[in-house]
């Protein structure tokens, strides 16, 4: 959008880059993307995030897993009478096994749909303000704001401890 | 104000990243050459095995009696090896255990590797592969239905799920790493990287999510590997069969698969870690903390056989007593000797802090672990069948030259692709040992045991 521009700045620790988070944000300004190289719960808590809905696909793959394997085993069961040794017809202990095993096969594909969904993923063109080196060793935080505000933003980085600032049209 | 990032001692991100990404440049000659040679013993494997589908399955030592033998001693002997895998991966995750993030990687690579390898034995066991799909539990119109009451179609479902929850665990801790590897990365491995990384920025966003679904996937893993050796160990308990019916199958199984995994573990990471000059990333706290691990599922192997001969002997049945009698003194006596040798004696010598820090002890042991394992399976799956309630079904299983080399095959096979995922993929973790960066400078200062040094 024109009169907006990312400004990006880049820390050598997560402390750096989580005080910078805070200090944006007493400023009332929201980082619009951080980009780190290990998961960090302080940079999720400083942003103010949640659990992540993953849950609630795991969990929904995970009954379905068992819903399926109990159909499974039961439906083909009563379809196809197999007598073994006189064993019953619909054996429930074994067929928990079934079951089991699908709560865990569709709550893990659950799992990975669920973040790869959630994460926009794959993502094809490299997202603004991304470097090589927050892949490695240095934590990046991106705001996008009016380019009145660029100065504002710039020093509040500085100040948190960036050891550079770039910034590029949003 | 935030202060000046502080000067450390001990390596940085930056030296992990150039740790790690030094083992995937490009291979040398002797590389090659061994994994030219791995993949040697397979197409000599591949060889037999098409001679087998040829012939049939009279060229190998199966016969009324022993009808699993070799084949299926190799099915059991590589899922358990795949299970150390999964409890570095994901159960020590959930505990937080902070000397598996050098190692769990490899642990990981293995046990996909591991269930592939594993995957291959029940095919060239059944003789006609061509038929193998009837295994594959689905409605049909040929009175094949699959029996939901057989050990043997828990298996399909366990281990086809256990390989697809291994790999999905395996490519989601990948991805944040080969998109470090990709940032540097030229040419074909650069577009490789980039197909495998999905796209990966390392955003808040992405890393919220992933997170949570590796947080999951290990609680789901957990349970699961359990309970796939259990399975594993049911196609032999639920059997009548002197040697197999016992209770504690499960719990011996999935003890006797970490024991024999982790060992595996160690047998590839001390040779790794010694060519590649890797020493300050798996440090000798890392290799010890392996070992105690041996130490304490080989006791409790030892334990198992203790007790699963204590119960023939208090159960005073004949038939028990006379398998057993057999399985100690009889012609392949031997075979369970070896074992008590190599799983209960060797192991003690890890109870020596100094030999669990010296490697090529440590590797020398592993090795004997590795062989006691392979021949434990052998005589529980192989042995236990020479002898049963009906005499004229005695026999005495000698294993033909097909069975040995598609077995040593197999071991190349194993190797030969572990050391090519070794060479191109990130084998060891950046993100985890990033994230225990504070332990692994404490293990390179060797705060953990300073009067060992």
């Amino acid at each position: 959008m024109s009169g907006e521009i990312d400004v990006i700045g880049s820390f050598a620790t997560e402390e750096m880059c989580v005080h910078a988070i805070e200090e944006l944000k007493d400023a009332r300004i929201k980082p619009t993307r951080v980009f780190a190289p290990i998961p960090s719960e302080h940079i999720n808590h400083a942003l103010g995030y949640g659990r992540s809905p993953v849950r609630a696909l795991v969990l929904t793959g995970g009954i379905t897993g068992i819903l399926t394997g109990f159909a499974v085993t039961i439906g083909t069961s009563m379809e196809w009478w197999l007598n073994a040794g006189g064993k019953p017809i619909v054996s429930l202990p074994p067929f928990i096994i079934i079951a089991f095993e699908l709560m865990i096969l569709f709550g893990g594909t659950s799992a990975v749909l669920g973040f790869l969904l959630n994460s926009r993923m794959p993502q094809l063109d490299p997202l603004p303000g991304y470097s090589e080196r927050f892949s490695s060793d240095r934590f990046g935080v991106l705001v996008r704001c009016a380019e009145s505000e660029k100065d504002r933003v710039e020093g509040i980085l500085k100040e948190a401890g960036a050891e550079t600032v770039a910034h590029q049209a949003a | 104000m935030a202060a000046a990032a502080k000067p450390v001692s001990g390596p940085t991100y930056a030296d992990i990243d150039r740790g790690v990404r030094k083992i995937m440049e490009a291979p040398g000659l002797a590389y090659w050459a061994w994994v030219g040679f791995c993949f040697t013993l397979v197409a000599i494997a591949a060889a037999l095995w098409t001679r087998q589908i040829y012939e049939g399955l009279g060229v190998t030592g199966l016969r009324q009696g022993p009808m699993w033998a070799m084949y299926i001693t190799n099915f059991v002997f590589w899922v358990g090896i795949a299970h150390s895998g999964t409890l570095i991966s994901a159960i020590l995750y959930l505990f937080r255990t902070r000397w598996r993030t050098a190692v769990y990687r490899v642990a990981e690579t293995m046990t996909l590797f591991a269930v592939l390898t594993a995957g291959l034995f029940p095919i060239i066991h059944v003789g006609r592969p061509w038929y193998a799909y009837w295994l594959l539990p689905y409605p049909n119109e040929r009175s094949l239905q699959p029996d939901f009451r057989s050990p043997l179609v828990w298996d399909a479902f366990a281990v086809s799920t256990y390989l697809t929850i291994s790999a999905l665990f395996l490519i989601m801790g990948l991805i944040p790493d080969v998109a470090n590897a990709r940032d540097v990365a030229k040419g074909w491995r650069k577009v490789l990287y980039s197909i495998v990384s999905l796209g990966w920025q390392g955003t808040d966003t992405q890393w919220q999510h992933w997170s949570m679904a590796y947080l999951l996937l290990a609680g789901l893993a957990t349970p699961l590997v359990l309970s796939v050796h259990s399975v594993v160990s049911w196609d032999f308990a639920m059997a009548q069969l002197p040697g197999w019916h016992s209770t504690i199958f499960a719990p011996y199984f999935v003890a006797g698969a970490i024991f024999s995994g982790v060992a595996m573990v160690l047998t590839l990471v001390i040779p790794m870690r010694k060519i590649m000059h890797l020493e300050d990333l798996i440090t000798d706290w890392h290799l010890d903390s392996l070992a105690k691990v041996i130490l304490l599922t080989g006791l409790i192997v030892t334990y198992s056989y203790g007790i699963e001969s204590f119960m023939v002997w208090y159960s005073k049945d004949p038939i028990e007593m006379m398998t057993f009698h057999e399985r100690y003194f009889g012609y392949h006596g031997w075979v369970f000797w070896v074992c008590i040798f190599c799983n209960c004696i060797v192991p003690l010598a890890l109870f020596s802090p100094r030999i669990r820090r010296n490697t090529v002890l440590l590797f020398i042991i592993t090795i004997f672990v590795n062989i006691g394992m392979w021949f434990e399976r052998f005589m529980i799956v192989a042995v236990s069948q020479e002898n049963n309630f009906n005499p004229s079904q005695w026999a005495i299983y000698h294993p033909s030259i097909t069975e040995i080399m598609i077995t040593v095959g197999s071991f190349g096979w194993f190797l030969g692709l572990f050391s090519l995922f070794a060479r191109f993929m990130p084998i060891i973790s950046m993100t985890e040992l990033k994230e225990g960066i504070h332990w692994l400078r404490e293990a390179v200062r060797d705060d953990y045991y300073p009067g060992l040094k």
